[in-house]
């Protein structure tokens, strides 16, 4: 059983996962979601995750992104074993390596699209980083420089995801992981998110993705296929 | 680690998204820390009323009444006046009489007293002199007499006519000179004396003679420094005891006593205890609004946590430890309280401004209300936001992210 076939010391691994478990407990009864998952994405992957619903994939991705601890396997991120650092640890490397995108956009409604983008820095911040010139540099990426005062109700759904998209790169994380970000949206905005997450992929940005649209497959490197808690094959 | 300044922005900027429902929330800490900083300026106010009245008579006054007729006369009188750090004493007696000027009738206060009366009770002349133990039918005025109670105003020379009832049902009236006028003062209720300025003041020989009798009603003395004045009314108290009979293992016992006697030090002290007991009352009373207040947040900020699950969830999704959550969830917490703290500070020294104002009497603002307010404030926020906070940190950001 293994993850990566070459324990590169360069980091080229940035996601290591090793016979991962993950079980959810009904009272006394084990309910089994994942079972055994080995998986490698290297640096500047672009993955898609796809499966029939109910299949585990949200449950992987918030395994990759330290939010849940694994029942049984190990996680391993740029090398490092999540299993052996404290919830504090997670935390940071949480705000430091990853780059959470959503479904729902998940915006905080009080705040406006600048704020939202800079609100990751105001509990982690990258030594010598200029967080606010980076945040409006990032909303003008994503082709919000006109709209950095809007509040999200003043903003289209798509609007809303490129937000959010700018929001995950504030701390220009090592590893963006979303979460079926075009479900939400029609079809022709959704063309316009892939374009970006192609656009950062050929940056070089190593980039997880769960989607349900065959569609998708166009814009990443390999799919992987997730069918009753295992990997199923390409 | 959260910075507080972001922690500040982002739960002030939550706050104000909900500006009726802080309000209210802060209702309870306003009137808490209100009924708070009003209850420590009346208190300061009236303690501060009382001495400044006090202070009119000297701090070293002493004060006796005797408890029943026949008991104090010149033997009295002199032991008092023969105790050491005694500088003056007076005996006196007091009768509401009849006064008559110009076929004009008033009830007024006759007091009767020795020379002394003047040092004892700083009574301040504004025109002619004082009374001495060697005149006989004289009276000094207080300003309102010579001023107001009469049709017309009564000056120094002019006579007023001083009726005086006899315990056998007989009266004597006789003609007074008006010697003196005294300068105006404000009241000495407080000691149970006379209020200087609706009364007669006449030698006390006089009154006695009219009266038919040769006991006093009491003396006053006063001690030449207020560092002794309780030492001295301690001596003077046992001087009497002895001098009228009381055994000595009475002498701790005021009941056993014919007669009382206060001091200034003493009455002082049993003003504050009066105060103090009010106060307790008043505190307890903002302690419990104070605490219903706290819950009135405790209530808000579970509600909140409750609404915002799915934001904690990701806030921990980018990088939000435990600690920066319960930091920013109390600072929301406190800035509620301190929002209540300040608008309550305002409110109770608005309140007791208006009721000592009322009162009449002049309103004392200690420095350190602003500060207690405050800290109370900032405190029941505290205390108000630990356990909302610690739910909201204890969130799991998986089944937080998936609340909707
Ligand atoms: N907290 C939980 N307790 C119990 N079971 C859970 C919990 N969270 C998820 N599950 C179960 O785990 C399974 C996988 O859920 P998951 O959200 O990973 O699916 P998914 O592949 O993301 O589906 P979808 O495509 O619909 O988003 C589901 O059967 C779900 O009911
Ligand atoms: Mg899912």
């Amino acid at each position: 059983m293994a993850g990566c076939n070459v324990q590169s010391p360069e980091l080229n691994n940035v996601i290591d996962i090793q016979g991962l478990k993950k079980s959810y407990f009904l009272g006394n009864l084990e309910v089994p979601i994942l079972h055994g998952i080995d998986l490698c994405i290297k640096k500047g992957e672009f993955v898609a995750i796809m499966g029939p619903s109910g299949s585990g994939k949200s449950t992987l991705m918030n395994m990759i992104g330290c939010l849940d601890r694994p029942t049984g396997g190990k996680v391993m991120l740029m090398g490092r074993d999540t299993n052996a650092i404290t919830d504090n640890e997670l935390a940071e490397l949480r705000g430091f390596e990853i780059g959470f995108v959503f479904q729902n956009f998940s915006l905080i409604p009080r705040l406006s699209a600048y704020e939202n983008v800079l609100l990751p820095t105001y509990s982690n911040t990258k030594d010598g980083m200029d967080t606010s010139g980076r945040a409006r540099d990032l909303l003008k990426l994503v082709g919000l420089d006109d709209r950095t005062g809007h509040k999200p109700a003043e903003l289209s759904g798509g609007q809303r995801q490129r937000v959010a998209i700018a929001r995950s790169l504030i701390n220009d994380p090592s590893l963006i992981l979303a979460d079926e970000p075009t479900g939400n949206l029609d079809s022709k905005t959704s063309v316009e998110i892939m374009d970006i997450f192609s656009d950062l992929h050929k940056k070089g940005r190593t980039i997880v993705m769960i989607t349900h649209d065959p569609e998708m497959e166009q814009y990443v490197d390999r799919v992987v296929h997730i069918r009753d808690g295992n990997i199923g094959n390409n | 680690m959260i910075d507080l300044r972001y922690a500040f922005i982002l739960a002030f900027g939550s706050i104000r998204s909900a500006k009726l429902r802080s309000t209210l929330t802060a209702l309870g800490i306003i009137i808490g820390v209100a009924a708070v900083v009003a209850n420590v300026s009346i208190g300061a106010s009236f303690n501060q009323y009382f001495t400044d009245e006090l202070g009119s008579l000297g701090s070293n006054f002493i004060i006796i009444y005797s408890q029943d007729v026949n008991i104090f006369y010149d033997t009295e009188l002199e032991l008092i006046r023969n105790t050491p750090g005694i500088e003056g004493a007076s005996a006196f007696n007091q009768q509401t009489a009849p006064v008559t000027y110009l076929s004009a009738t008033r009830q007024i206060d006759v007091q009767g007293v020795s020379e002394d009366a003047q040092y004892i009770s700083n009574l301040g002349v504004a025109e002619g002199s004082f009374l001495t133990d060697k005149d006989k039918y004289v009276a000094v005025l207080g300003k309102e007499i010579a001023t107001e109670k009469f049709d017309k105003n009564i000056s120094v020379k002019n006579y007023i006519d001083i009726t005086i009832k006899r315990d056998d049902g007989t009266s004597v009236t006789r003609k007074f000179r008006v010697k003196g006028i005294l300068a105006s003062e404000d009241n000495t209720f407080v000691t149970g004396g006379p209020d200087r300025d609706v009364t007669i003041y006449v030698p006390i020989a006089t009154l006695n003679e009219m009266l038919n009798v040769t006991d006093y009603g009491g003396f006053s003395a006063k001690t030449g420094s207020a560092e002794s004045v309780q030492e001295v009314s301690d001596e003077v108290d046992k001087r009497l005891a002895r001098a009228l009979g009381v055994p000595t293992r009475d002498l701790d016992n005021d009941d056993a006593k014919p007669y009382r006697i206060f001091n200034q030090a003493e009455i002082i002290e049993q003003l504050d205890t009066v105060t103090n007991a009010f106060t307790i009352l008043i505190t307890m009373i903002a302690l419990v609004a104070l605490i219903v207040g706290s819950i009135g947040i405790m209530n808000i900020m579970l509600v909140t946590v409750t609404e915002r699950t799915s934001e904690i969830g990701l806030l921990k999704s980018m990088g939000y430890t435990k600690p920066d959550i319960i930091v920013l969830f109390i600072m929301e917490s406190i800035i509620v309280g301190v929002i209540g703290g300040i608008l309550g500070t305002v409110l109770g020294l608005v309140g007791s401004y208006i009721v000592e104002t009322y009162l009449g009497v002049t309103p004392v603002f200690p420095f350190y209300l602003i500060f207690l307010g405050f800290f109370i404030s900032v405190f029941v926020g505290l205390i108000a936001g630990v356990y909302p906070a610690n739910k909201a940190a204890n969130l799991n950001p998986v089944e937080a992210l998936r609340h909707e």
